[in-house]
Formats: structure tokens, sequence, C-alpha cells
């Protein structure tokens, strides 16, 4: 899967991408949290390195998109390909790097015989819906809802 | 991603399992814990893969463009012999990897850490039958001499000691040593699968798209569980310092580099069109990512002591203390990881029983460069036969009563000398007698030769 052209190099994730990825993240939240990529860089490349490209530029990694191949989830029994993590670093956006890193996806997904790709987006982050509308996302017919966990029933809470 | 599995004939996945039996009990324990530790995996498979729809060209070497061969006989004797070579050797590391993790696999404090290890083996185990695949359903014999039996019988019958190649006959001295292996030596196994996915025996280069896609876990197996050490070891955590991983790495990294042969070969292997790399190139490479790592552990190690440091103020913190061999905010360069200089601890190749230390500094005499290893080796391995054999024979070198050439084929290795169920006693400490049939300078791939007489010591 490795192209390289407009000094972007594609290639898939590999270990010693975490630091880079934890320093991405870092940009993007203000929060560094390296044992979190540790754990999910771990699960993706036991899972297939090649459906999570990472971008390099002069050697160094400035962004990545982390995908996976599941069927049977929410009922939907085909399989599909899930697109669940992606940051490019913001001294590098505007150069399609993202665009790069989901045509990397899809071609991958593609491979494995998926025939929709999925995600979820937070509603406040517009800069991303506009994105992934860019490269062909659209609304699903599936509507994600969620329900807070009431606080005695935690572990530890005050349970009657 | 197109693959296609294949199981062994009956008598070779048997005795594939009655090895397993004998070298790795613990692997059933893999899926009685598979759902726990990872969840949602496909199950694992002992079972050969191959990758469907690879080019039928091929790409590199005297024959490049023409059709890739698939059967030995259509490479002609001498690539034949060289690519059997290459199998054998590959299949050795497999097993081997498997036989040495094994001994310290349940020292482990964390489960997780310990059923990733569990895992590395488990797909380590399918590599090595996949070379068996290689080897069973083609006819090497006009070329090996062997029946697919004897071939496939000599492979399970090396022990730690008795390996093809030098770092898969040491043993572990703790679980640092499993983990530091897996971001060490399996790395250069990612380099070698790499390199050989343009093989131009069709069957060899489709067996390498599984195998390299297996390897990233292994050497995640070795990297994050290091990072999460390092951290803790900044924290304040006695039990796993960064001496003790500084030294592992000091143990392997010499070893590590030695896979890839000879310095100056690897010319064959292109013209063959097996590898598309010789081996100096790929050495330099290899040593490259590793220090790449062993900055990413130093600024993992960095952040942690000094929260307040940027990933890039943190590399260069790290940089300026083993530089300059100073301190920063408390903490030394002492505190750090430091990859040991190519020529540090060197049996093979260019550098071979010179005496270079961790920094690339020179010493002039066994004694003094002793007390060097001493104090950069983890002790235990101090301890071993395999410290004791490469100190006597540096001191041979140094006296002049044998060459480095002879001093490279003269270490005690642990070989089996006589039938392939590890429950018989037949394991043996020999020296091989030197074999007319080897070549200076020649590969680490090459297999040591079936001619020799063991001399048991």
């Amino acid at each position: 899967m490795t192209s390289t052209a407009q000094e972007i190099r594609i290639r898939p994730l590999s270990e010693l991408d975490i630091s880079r990825v934890v320093a991405i993240d870092e940009r993007l939240t203000g929060v560094y949290r390296p044992e979190v990529w540790e754990r999910r860089v771990g699960y993706y490349l036991r899972r297939d390195p090649d459906s999570c490209p990472v971008a390099e530029i002069g050697g160094t990694v400035v962004g990545f998109m982390f995908s996976d191949v599941r069927g049977g989830e929410f009922g939907l029994e085909e399989t599909t390909g899930w697109i669940e993590r992606f940051g490019v670093d913001p001294d590098f956006q505007g150069r399609s790097i993202g665009r790069r890193l989901f045509e990397a996806v899809q071609a991958q997904m593609a491979g494995h015989g998926v025939k929709m790709i999925r995600t979820l987006v937070d509603k406040k982050d517009s800069d991303l819906a506009s994105f992934l509308r860019a490269v062909g996302f659209e609304n699903a017919a599936l509507q994600a809802l969620e329900m807070r966990v009431p606080a005695e029933q935690r572990p530890g809470g005050n349970s009657k | 991603m197109n693959v296609e599995q294949t199981v062994l004939p009956k008598k070779f996945h048997d005795a594939v399992l009655h090895w397993q039996r004998h070298n790795f009990p613990d692997y059933g324990l893999l899926p009685e814990n598979w759902q726990k530790y990872f969840p949602s995996d496909p199950d694992f498979c002992l079972c050969a893969k191959m990758e469907v729809g690879m080019g039928d060209t091929i790409e590199i070497g005297d024959k490049a463009g023409q059709a890739r061969m698939t059967k030995p006989s259509e490479m002609g004797e001498e690539p034949a012999r060289h690519l059997l070579a290459i199998i054998r050797a590959q299949a050795s590391t497999e097993f081997g990897s498997i036989q040495q993790h094994e001994g310290t696999l349940a020292r482990a404090q964390d489960d997780e850490d310990r059923f990733w290890v569990l895992r590395v083996m488990a797909e380590e185990l399918r590599h090595g039958y996949q070379m068996f695949h290689l080897l069973v359903s083609q006819d090497w014999s006009g070329v090996s001499g062997q029946k697919a039996e004897e071939m496939v019988e000599e492979i399970l019958s090396m022990r730690t000691g008795s390996h093809v190649l030098d770092a898969f006959n040491l043993e572990y001295d703790s679980f640092v040593d499993n983990v530091v292996f897996a971001a060490v030596i399996d790395r250069v196994g990612k380099y070698q699968l790499a390199m050989q996915r343009v093989c131009a025996y069709k069957p060899f280069a489709q067996s390498m798209p599984p195998m390299l896609r297996e390897e990233a876990f292994h050497l995640a197996a070795g990297v994050i569980p290091l990072r999460r050490w390092v951290q803790r070891a900044a924290q304040g955590n006695e039990l796993v310092t960064m001496a003790a991983i500084r030294r592992s790495f000091n143990k392997w990294t010499p070893r590590g580099l030695e896979m890839f042969g000879h310095e100056k070969g690897g010319e064959s292997n292109i013209r063959f069109g097996f590898k598309n790399m010789k081996n100096a190139e790929a050495q330099s490479l290899y040593y490259e990512e590793c220090r790449k790592m062993v900055a990413d552990l130093n600024q993992r190690y960095l952040r942690a002591r000094l929260p307040k440091l940027s990933p890039e103020e943190a590399e260069r913190v790290a940089a300026r203390l083993l530089d300059d061999r100073g301190r920063h905010n408390g903490i030394s360069y002492g505190d750090l990881i430091e990859l040991p200089d190519l020529r540090f601890f060197r049996r093979k190749g260019e550098p071979a029983f010179t005496m270079v230390g961790t920094r690339g500094e020179a010493f002039a005499s066994v004694d003094e460069y002793v007390r060097h290893l001493k104090s950069h080796l983890p002790e235990p391995y101090l301890h071993s036969r395999d410290m004791k054999g490469y100190v006597e024979t540096l001191r041979d070198v140094e006296a002049g009563r044998v060459t480095v050439d002879q001093a490279m084929k003269k270490m005690p290795k642990l070989k089996r000398v006589g039938g392939v169920c590890p429950c018989s006693n037949s394991v043996r400490w020999v020296v091989e007698e030197e074999s007319p049939t080897i070549p200076k300078n020649s590969s680490d791939l090459r297999p040591r030769s079936n001619q020799s007489t063991p001399k048991s010591i």
C-alpha cells in the first residue's frame, strides 16, 4: 500500500508510530494520553496494520486513520469497514493528507470485500463532518443514541 | 487481502503438534484465554497461509522480468540450494524463538504481557509450519539430498544452542528478554520477510504477506510493554529498571545485527531474485529503526519524569544527555537507554571479535573488555555457557591461537545428536569440526554443515 507522491508517503501503521500519534492527538486535544494510544495501536496492529495508514512527510508521521473490518454490530450483518480514529497534525492540515489517508483505507476495505464504510462523528465537529462529506460520506439511516448510566448503578455507586 | 489456508499432510502436522507438546506446553492456554485478551479477533489457525493475487513476474536479479518460479527444479541447482538454506534457517528461527520464550514466559509480571507473548509464540509456530509447507509440498531432494521427512525431523530436533542463527541459541534470563527479544530480534524478522516478498520463487513470496501482518503485532508485543515499563520506571518502579532494559538491549542488539549476515554479503540474494537488499543496506536501516525505538522509549521516560516537557523538548533533552553525559533536572544520562555501537560485542561479520565498547570505544586488552561487558550486560547472562565460550574464543583470537574466521565457527553449541523426540537424553555440548565447504565470510543464513562430526565436550 506504500505510495509516494507530492512528498506525502502513505504506509501501514507500525508500533514505532505510537509517539507521533500521541503527539498529534496531544496537539489536537491538548491532552497527553500515551496509555490510550498504546492500547489502541496494539489493537489495530493485531487486527490489520494495512487498514490503518499513516501519512509521512520528510520521514515524520503527520497524520493517521485507523479503521477495522467487522460484521454483526448493531444488527448490521454485512461486513462493514469502520473508520474509528483519525488525526492530522495541525501544522500539516490543508494538504489533502486526510483525503490520501481515506483513499488508502478505502482501497484496503475494497480488498477485504467491504461494501459499506461507516463512522460516527460528534455533531460539534463540523470540520470533520465536512471532510467526510467531501470524500463521499452521506447521512445514514442509522441514528446514534446514548444514555448515561445512573450513578447509583455504577461500580462504587450508592445502590439500594 | 486474499489468503488461501492449507494444512500439512497428517504425518507432518502431527510431528509439529508432537514438538509443540514437548517444547510449547503453554500453547493450550491460548484458546482458553483468547476471548479475554483478543476479543473479536479471528481464532488462531495452525496452518499455512498463501497470499493470493501476487504478481507472476520476477522483480529483481538476473531473471527480472521473467515468470516467477513455482518448483525448485526450475531455479537451477545453486539458487535452489541457496533458497533451501534460507527456508531452513527461517524455520529454525521460528521454532527456536518458541523454545526461548517458553523458558521465562511464566515469569511475566502482567498477564496481558504474558498472553501477548503467548500469541507471538503461537504465530511463530504457524510461521515454522509455513516453512514446512514450503519444504514438503515440493521436491527439494535434488539439492537437499534428504527426504522431506528428514528435513522436518532435523529442524524439529534443534534446541536452544543448535539453531542456525546465534540469536536463537541464547537462553532468556528473565521476562525482560521475552519483551526485548520481540522488539529487537523480531524486528530483524520483519526486515527479512519484507525483503523476501519479492522472491523469484512464488510460493516463498506468497508466504511473506500473511507472516508480515502477524509480525507487526510481534513488534508491538515488544515495544508496547517496554513503553509501559519505562513509564513505570520513571515513576519509581524498582522491579523493571531502565538499567535492566538497557542491559538486555546490549545482549540482543549485536545478535540482531548479525542476523543480516556478513556486511559484505547479500549479493547472491539479489542476483537470484530472492531479496531486494544487500546485507549491509538492510542492517543499516534496521539499526536506524532501533535508534528510533530507543529514542521513543527515552522520550516516554522523560515525559513521565518531567510532565511539563513537550515531545520535542523531551527528544532534545534525551539527545543532549546521551551526548554530553550530563544531567537535567535530576535525570542522568545513565537513567536512559542507549543503543550499543554497531561493533559492540560482535562475533560475526566485519567487527567480529574486535573489542569495541557500547559507545564505540576501543579496548586494548581482553581483561579490560570483559570488565566492560560485565558492567553492560545482564548479570545472569554473564554466568552463561555462551559468555564463557565467547570470552575463551576472544582470548584465543587475541593470542593468535585462532583466526577470526576460525573463531566465528568455533563457538560451542548445544546440539541434539539423537532422534527427534526431546524425551530422549540425546543433547550434548558439541563443537563442530570446521567444514571445508563453508567459505570465508559465509552468510549467517548458511545452515550448519550436516557433514561435520559432533564432538562431546
